[in-house]
């Protein structure tokens, strides 16, 4: 759970060179090259377990789509298990399971990535189809046929079926009301009933050419072999021009907005959401990292002020959070969401009062040094703890790298934070949690319908 | 984020407990395995496939360490000195199916435990651990309770963490505050279940499979039983099965030996006194048969399953083996392939035994829409039917083996990973070189033995399924492809 939270915070826990001489942990090589053809590689030594992951990230998501093409991003990403040249429908899995390699792929508003973690003798399998399907993808109709219809179960599972996704999926689409964010990265049913596989090998070919990927391997390995591998496999794929993509942005002050939603729920919740720039957006990261302090002050563990005022000071809610991406490509949405104590009688609108209460005191009141001392404590620890796990470690340097940020940030991200004085706070919280910037979901079980 | 296959879905609230069953479908195997095979050429295209020299991978060497504390609790150690922290997992014998009369009661205790200590409330706790930067965890199971610790090693921090950690699960104090305030989360969290028909489905699929026995009722309660629980009954709860003769202490770290002893003597030291429960009862046989729960959504929850195995069931590796064919995989299982690649009906479908102390379930599980559910339903049943009858082909079951062997040191790659491992062993008190010797049983599995096995511990007439979904009109299914490629090899199959 304190995991999670500190995720939710926006707080960019990652690792490496960092001036953390302190913690006494070596600090990881890390090694950065581009080939001629325009395919930046990234290599990060962690040699603890003789086991690597491999991830590759592609500069294209449902941020990038038009209306009427939603969900071609997520869509390509399935039809690239169907086949290449080296490897038939389906083969590439088989191959890969085979080799006892953990695979998968996941799409987002910002990018579209694929990876696979395996023992560190099988890289170069993983390597060369993952070069094979950047190359020569087939996307045969008769795969598609198919694999739409798994896409639209992908979708009732995950969006249709569950209230609070799709109750979210809704408010998205209000609170981006200029950008591509409010695109829902699985695509809207119509748009998935009229998908042709066309549209598909028209997306491929703008977007998947090495000079518009990054590629990440983080574990057991020396840069000089991932080189030479890269050179080999992914070499050869000629540099093609992508389309110009422009950061999604946003209005600054669209004007609040809400949105009433019945569905198949026992439970009201809200959500409020706050139109805000991110890292790669704003002229002012300072009051970027104030944000992301915020985020850590309400959120940042059951010690934080949503878990102690809310929840167990007030008992106003049974279960609230907020949430701050920072490392967008575009602008962002600062969130609050939360369920009000029915148990106590608590109403949307006490929990509305509750939470303005909270932003108000932002506002007016700066944050004490024991507070922000304990954000720092978990910030510094979290820079440990993710350097467990090699997929983390890669899945953060992609992300950076695909919205447009260098993986490099994280070396001063501490001390970018640290610099943030209590007034910055203040002063992000007065110039950010506006009614002008202001989207609410209210959403209510089906019954009340015909009120 | 979405992806292509989410995880799979485990027997609700169960999670902690199936961690070496799905080491065991992520893998194992050693040098036995086909060398090299041919087979896992496709068409031979692949350079680098010719290039790999066909042997067992190398992992990551674990000397795990074992002792008991003066008090009884057993300690599983292993050093790693790579990064400056360390993690620490406590698991007790203190789930669900140790309710008794009073369901929820497990829960509602460890949920308890950093509520309050002597001299510091729930928001001074909290305080106390993420100052120093430390995550303290807690859950419970339906055979296992747990508590964890990850935290910097260096003493400034390590000190005063594991001093608050060693009261918490300890000494609790269960302020009465707090307990109105679990209870009702816990009651919030009946109402969210009514609107997942994925939890109605698993809910029911334990009453159906279990009824009366332990693991028949939900480990978080319910509505009725929780709002009567008693602070006093936490506390006799606790007294009982938090003590240390009940207790696993894991530990991975930056540590040495010495560090982890003074660290396991000072934990077991602040439990309670007292010895391990008694184990589980077997569940008797359910009654097979089909239940529907009605609920308004676009797709139908389906779960088929069983009575499985106990977690020291000696045909352990044939069924994990057997299971990896059959549904547990992930692509290029049988359900799989039939169910979603050449008909395009689910967005998942899994298979799983869950060896738990007592018979654990075996289960498949899949959502797909409901004008197709009935005429699924059957498609499944005959494709588990058939596997029982016919086994797994040669090279189904070789396959299997090296996918084992190649995910072998992907199982310990991490301290988190490792300390899972460690807690699982302790727990089920397998010897230390269980994951070797797993890996050698498996290897040495025949074709005959996956098919006696399985068909020894399953019948796919004598499944408990349970639906959830609306009833509409039912659908014919869509042809299957006809160019099933799903297998990449030349070699034909037997």
């Amino acid at each position: 759970m304190n995991a999670l939270a500190r995720r939710a915070a926006g707080l960019l826990l990652s690792t490496i060179c960092l001036p953390l001489t302190a913690l006494a942990a070596d600090p990881q090589p890390t090694h950065e090259f581009t080939l001629d053809n325009g395919l930046k590689v990234i290599v990060r030594e962690d040699h603890r377990a003789p086991v690597v992951v491999s991830q590759i990230w592609y500069k294209v998501g449902s941020s990038y789509e038009t209306p009427g093409q939603t969900g071609l991003s997520h869509a390509l990403e399935h039809m690239m298990f169907k086949g290449s040249d080296k490897a038939g429908p389906g083969q590439a899995s088989l191959i890969l399971r085979d080799l006892g390699a953990e695979e998968n792929a996941f799409t987002s508003d910002d990018y579209t990535a694929y990876y696979q973690v395996l023992a560190r003798d099988r890289l170069p399998v993983a390597l060369e189809l993952e070069a094979d399907r950047m190359a020569s993808l087939k996307l045969p109709a008769d795969e598609f046929s198919r694999e739409i219809e798994v896409i639209k179960e992908e979708r009732r599972m995950r969006t249709d079926d569950k209230p609070t996704a799709k109750a979210f999926e809704r408010f998205k689409a209000m609170a981006y009301p200029a950008s591509g964010y409010h695109t829902p990265t699985i695509g809207w049913m119509a748009d998935l009933d009229r998908m042709k596989i066309e549209e598909l090998r028209h997306w491929y070919q703008a977007w998947y050419v090495p000079n518009n990927a990054t590629l990440v391997v983080v574990g057991d390995v020396k840069p000089d072999e991932v080189k030479a591998l890269a050179e080999r496999f992914f070499g050869p794929i000629p540099r093609r021009d992508v389309p110009p993509s422009k950061k999604p942005l946003e209005l600054a002050e669209p004007g609040e907005r809400q949105i009433t939603l019945h569905v198949q729920t026992q439970m009201p919740s809200l959500i409020y959401g706050f139109n805000v720039p991110s890292l790669a957006t704003t002229d002012d990261p300072r009051m970027v990292n104030a944000l992301r302090l915020i985020s850590a002050l309400l959120d940042g563990g059951y010690s934080a002020r949503i878990s102690a005022r809310l929840e167990r000071g007030e008992e106003l809610v049974s279960g609230a959070g907020s949430s701050y991406d920072a490392f967008t490509r575009g602008d962002s949405l600062f969130t609050i969401s939360a369920t009000p104590n029915v148990q106590k009688k608590k109403t949307l609108a006490d929990v509305e009062a509750g939470i303005w209460r909270l932003l108000d005191e932002l506002k007016t009141k700066p944050p004490t040094t024991e507070e922000l001392e304990r954000v720092r404590a978990q910030v510094i620890a979290g820079l440990v703890f993710e350097r467990d796990s090699i997929t983390s470690q890669a899945s953060t340097i992609g992300q950076l790298e695909t919205v447009g940020l260098s993986w490099k940030l994280i070396d001063d991200d501490l001390a970018a934070l640290q610099s943030v004085t209590p007034a910055e706070i203040q002063k992000a919280a007065r110039t950010y949690f506006t009614r002008e910037r202001l989207s609410v979901a209210h959403i209510l079980p089906e019954e009340k319908t015909h009120e | 984020m979405s992806d292509r296959h989410g995880p799979r879905n485990k027997w609700l609230g169960m999670s902690a407990v199936v961690l070496l069953a799905s080491l065991a479908t992520l893998g194992v195997h050693a040098e036995s395995a086909t060398p090299d095979s041919t087979d896992a050429k496709p068409a031979n295209t692949l350079q680098t496939l010719k290039e790999l020299d066909g042997k067992a991978p190398a992992r990551r060497h674990l000397n795990i360490q074992t002792w008991k504390t003066a008090e009884g609790a057993k300690v599983m150690f292993v050093e790693a000195r790579e990064l400056p922290m360390f993690d620490m997992r406590l698991t007790f014998a203190a789930g669900s199916s140790q309710d008794q009369a009073t369901p929820g009661i497990a829960i509602l205790t460890n949920a308890m435990l950093n509520e309050g200590v002597k001299g510091k409330d729930v928001g001074a706790i909290a305080r106390g651990f993420e100052g120093l930067g430390a995550d303290f965890g807690n859950g419970a199971y339906r055979d296992m309770a747990v508590a964890s610790l990850r935290s910097l090693s260096a003493p400034d921090k390590r000190e005063p963490a594991l001093k608050l950690f060693a009261e918490v699960v300890g000494k609790p104090t269960f302020p009465a505050d707090s307990l109105v305030r679990i209870k009702n989360q816990l009651l919030a969290g009946f109402e969210y279940q009514k609107q997942s028909p994925g939890a109605l489905a698993s809910n029911e699929l334990s009453r159906r499979l279990y009824g009366d026995h332990p693991y028949g009722h939900p480990s978080e309660g319910t509505a009725k039983s929780i709002p009567p629980i008693t602070l006093k009954q936490l506390q006799a709860f606790h007294a009982r099965a938090y003590a240390a003769g009940n207790a696993v202490i894991a530990l991975v770290g930056d540590l040495s030996r010495a560090d982890a002893e003074a660290i396991a003597a000072q934990v077991s030291a602040a439990l309670p006194k007292g010895p391990s429960l008694p184990k589980t009862v077997e569940p008797t046989e359910p009654k097979p048969g089909e239940t529907h729960i009605e609920f308004a959504s676009k797709q139908t929850h389906l779960l088929l399953a069983q009575l499985g195995i106990e977690r020291d069931d000696p045909d352990y590796a044939a069924l994990m083996l057997g299971n990896s064919i059959l549904g547990g995989g992930g692509f290029g299982s049988r359900l799989m392939t039939e169910v979603r690649e050449k008909r395009g009906l689910t967005y998942g479908i899994y298979s799983g035994f869950t060896a738990m102390q007592a018979r654990g379930p075996f289960m498949i599980n899949l959502q797909t829409r409901a004008e197709l559910s009935e005429n699924t339903l059957k498609l499944v049943q005959d494709i588990l039917r058939d596997y029982l009858a016919n086994g797994p082909t040669q090279k189904e079951l070789d396959d299997a083996k090296r996918e084992l062997s190649g995910s072998f040191p992907l199982s310990t790659a991490s301290n988190s990973s490792i300390v899972a491992q460690l807690g699982a062993i302790g727990f089920y008190d397998l010897p230390l070189t269980f994951l070797e010797d797993f890996m050698q049983q498996a290897q040495s599995v025949t074709v005959e033995q996956i098919k006696t096995a399985m068909s020894k511990h399953l019948n796919a007439d004598k499944l408990v399924i349970v639906a959830v979904g609306p009833t509409v009109a039912q659908k014919p299914l869509p042809p299957p492809t006809d160019r099933p490629a799903d297998r990449p090899l030349g070699v034909p199959e037997h």
